[in-house]
C-alpha cells in the first residue's frame, strides 16, 4: 500500500509561560502511519489530545518532539522541520484540515469560498463553479445563500459551506476535526457519504468522530491515544 | 526510507533577504540583528506592542532609513543588489519601480493636490506609458477595482473620507504592479467596516498579482488574514517567526502567548 502519512514520535507539553510557567504534558511518543483508503480514528476521553495531534499533523501546532512524514506528489515533507512556504505548499495541494467551524473571511461569497481551493490547485473557472454548486446543493444549502457571505449563516450552515470546500476536491490527506458535530442526521448522512468516496478515491482519512454510529460508519482502523497519555 | 527528498521541488530564489538587520537611535535600540528571507508571493506580517521596533524594521527593509549595521539584499535582473551599497539614485529609481509603500497615514503616500486619477496616472507616466488615452483608461479600471466610482477621477483627495483615501493610496501603489510591498497599519485608524472592505481588497490583489509583502500591524486579526508567516518583535528583537496560524494557535515565547490571550479568538 501506498503510505501517505507518517507520524514519528510525536510529545507535545504546553508551557504556559503567563501562568507560573507550568508545564502540561499532552502525549508522548506516538508513532502511526496512514496508507492511501484508509480511514483512521483518533480515540480517547476529552483533553486526551486528540485535536492536538491532528493540528500537529497539519503543520498548526508544533510538537516538542517528532516529525510528521507527508506525501506530496511521490516525495515527503516533515511537516515539523519544512520551512513555512513548504507547509503552506503541502496544504494547498497535499493535505486539508476541516473542523466543524468555518473561518469567515470577511464579504467573500459562500460559492468562492468553495472554489477557492479549487481555483488555487488550477482549475478552470467555470469547472470550479459548477463542482462547488453540485456540492453546495448535494449539502442542502438553499440556492439564495449561495452569492451571500456566510458571516450572517446559522452556525449549520457555515459547517456545511466549509464541508463543501474541503470534499468538492479532497485533498490525498483528510485531517477531520468532528466536522458532522450538530448536522442533522440528513446532512450528516451525506457527510458520511463524502468521506466514503474520498476514501474510495484513494484519500486517507485520520478523524475524530464523537458520534459512535458515525465511527463505525467510517473507521478503518481506530488508534486510542489514552495509551499515549504523558504523566503530568 | 522516509527521509524527506524533496531536492526535486525546486525554489526560485527570494526576493528580499535580510541579513543581521540593526537600527539604531544614538543609545535607543530601533531593531536589532534581524534577518529573514522573503518569497515572492509570499506575505509576511510584523507584530508587537508599540515601539517594539516594526516601522524601524520596515523603514529599513524599504530603502528609507539606512540601517546601522547588517545587510538588505534585493533580487532584482536575477541578482541580489545590496540596498544600501547602491548610488542613491539607483536605489530611489527602484523604489519607484520595483516596490511600493503604502503608508499609514494616506496623506504621506499620496499628492494631495492632484485629481484621484492623476495620482493614479503619474505612477504610470514614472513607468514609462506616455499615451493619455491609456493612461487614463488604466487609471480608470484601477479605481474601479478600489471601488472608487468612475465620477470621483478628477476630485482631489482632500474631498474623499480616510476609508477612500487609504483605498486610493494603495492603487496608486499597485497600479505599476510592484513585485515588492511594504505596508505599514495600512488599515489603522479605518472603522471596522472600511477595514473589512480595504483587508478584502488587499488579500484579493495580493493574491492575483502573486506580489511578496511585508505589513506591519497590531491587530491579530488583520495578520491572520493576510499573512502567510509571522514575526513577533519585542524591544526590537524578534522573539518568534513562523507560520501565521502557528504563531498565533501554538504561541511559544511568553510574549507572545500574553498577545494572543489578550485578544478573543483573532
Ligand atoms: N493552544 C493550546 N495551548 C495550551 N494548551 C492547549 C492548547 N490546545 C490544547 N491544549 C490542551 O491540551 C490538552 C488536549 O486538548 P485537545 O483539544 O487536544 O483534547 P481533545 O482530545 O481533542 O478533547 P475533546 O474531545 O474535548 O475535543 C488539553 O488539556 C488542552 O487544554
Ligand atoms: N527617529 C527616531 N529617533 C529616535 N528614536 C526613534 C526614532 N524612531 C523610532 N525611535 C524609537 O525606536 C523604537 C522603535 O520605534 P518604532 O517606531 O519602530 O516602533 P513601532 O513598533 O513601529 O511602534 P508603533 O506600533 O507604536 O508604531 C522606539 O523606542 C522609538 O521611540
Ligand atoms: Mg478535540
Ligand atoms: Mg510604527
Amino acid at each position: 500500500m501506498t503510505t501517505m502519512l507518517k507520524a514519528e514520535g510525536l510529545t507535545k507539553q504546553f508551557v504556559l509561560h503567563n501562568q507560573n510557567s507550568v508545564t502540561l504534558p499532552v502525549f508522548a511518543e506516538v508513532s502511526f502511519s496512514v496508507d492511501q483508503g484508509e480511514a483512521v480514528i483518533l480515540h480517547g476521553q476529552s483533553g486526551v489530545g486528540k485535536s492536538t495531534l491532528l493540528r500537529i499533523l497539519y503543520g498548526n501546532y508544533r510538537p516538542t518532539k517528532g516529525h510528521v512524514h507527508v506525501r506530496h506528489g511521490d516525495a515527503f515533507i516533515d511537516i515539523v522541520t519544512a520551512t513555512p512556504r513548504r507547509v503552506l505548499e503541502a496544504r494547498r495541494k497535499s493535505i486539508g484540515f476541516v473542523s466543524q467551524f468555518l473561518r469567515v473571511i470577511p464579504r467573500v461569497k459562500a460559492i468562492d469560498i468553495v472554489k477557492d481551493p479549487m481555483l488555487a490547485r488550477g482549475v478552470a473557472d467555470d469547472e470550479a463553479t459548477r463542482r462547488a454548486s453540485d456540492m453546495l446543493a448535494r449539502l442542502n444549502l438553499p440556492e439564495r445563500l449561495w452569492n451571500l457571505a456566510p458571516s450572517t449563516f446559522s452556525g449549520g450552515e457555515q459547517q456545511r459551506v466549509n464541508i463543501a470546500r474541503s470534499f468538492v476536491d479532497p485533498s490525498p490527506i483528510l485531517l477531520l476535526d468532528e466536522p458532522t458535530a450538530s448536522l442533522d442526521a440528513a446532512n450528516r448522512d451525506v457527510v458520511v457519504d463524502l468521506i466514503a468516496e474520498a476514501r474510495q478515491n484513494g484519500s486517507a482519512i485520520i478523524g475524530i468522530f464523537h458520534d459512535e454510529a458515525v465511527r463505525d460508519r467510517v473507521a478503518t482502523r481506530r488508534l486510542d491515544l489514552t495509551a499515549y497519555k504523558a504523566a503530568a | 526510507m522516509l527521509n524527506s527528498s524533496i531536492d526535486h521541488l525546486k525554489d526560485p530564489e527570494p526576493i528580499l533577504i535580510a541579513n543581521k538587520v540593526t537600527k539604531h537611535y544614538g543609545e535607543r535600540i530601533g531593531c536589532e540583528d534581524v534577518s529573514f528571507s522573503l518569497w515572492p508571493g509570499e506575505v509576511l506580517g510584523i507584530v508587537g506592542e508599540s515601539g517594539s521596533g516594526k516601522s524601524t524594521l520596515l523603514r529599513c527593509l524599504a530603502g528609507i532609513d539606512r540601517p546601522t549595521s547588517g545587510e538588505i539584499l534585493f533580487r532584482h535582473n536575477d541578482k541580489p543588489i545590496s540596498l544600501f551599497d547602491i548610488p542613491e539614485p539607483t536605489r530611489r529609481k527602484l523604489m519607484r519601480t520595483e516596490w511600493g509603500i503604502v503608508h499609514q497615514n494616506p496623506r504621506d503616500g499620496l499628492r494631495m493636490d492632484v485629481s484621484a486619477g492623476g495620482n493614479v496616472g503619474e505612477r504610470l507616466m514614472d513607468r514609462g506609458d506616455r499615451h493619455y488615452g491609456k493612461i487614463r483608461a488604466s487609471a480608470l479600471d484601477w479605481l474601479t477595482r478600489v471601488e472608487i466610482s468612475e465620477d470621483r477621477i478628477d476630485d482631489r483627495p482632500r474631498q474623499f473620507s480616510g476609508g477612500m483615501q487609504q483605498r486610493l493610496q494603495i492603487a496608486r501603489v499597485l497600479v505599476p504592479e510592484p513585485r515588492l510591498v511594504f505596508m505599514d497599519e495600512p488599515t489603522g485608524g479605518l472603522d471596522v467596516s472600511v477595514q473589512a472592505r480595504l483587508l478584502d481588497l488587499l488579500r484579493v490583489l495580493v493574491r492575483d498579482l502573486g506580489i511578496a509583502a511585508v505589513i506591519v500591524t497590531h491587530d491579530l486579526a488583520v495578520a491572520r488574514l493576510l499573512t502567510d508567516r509571522l514575526m513577533v518583535m519585542k524591544g526590537g528583537y524578534v522573539v518568534e517567526e513562523g507560520l501565521t496560524d502557528q504563531v498565533l494557535d501554538d504561541p511559544h515565547h511568553a510574549y507572545t502567548q500574553l498577545l494572543t490571550s489578550a485578544v478573543l479568538a483573532a
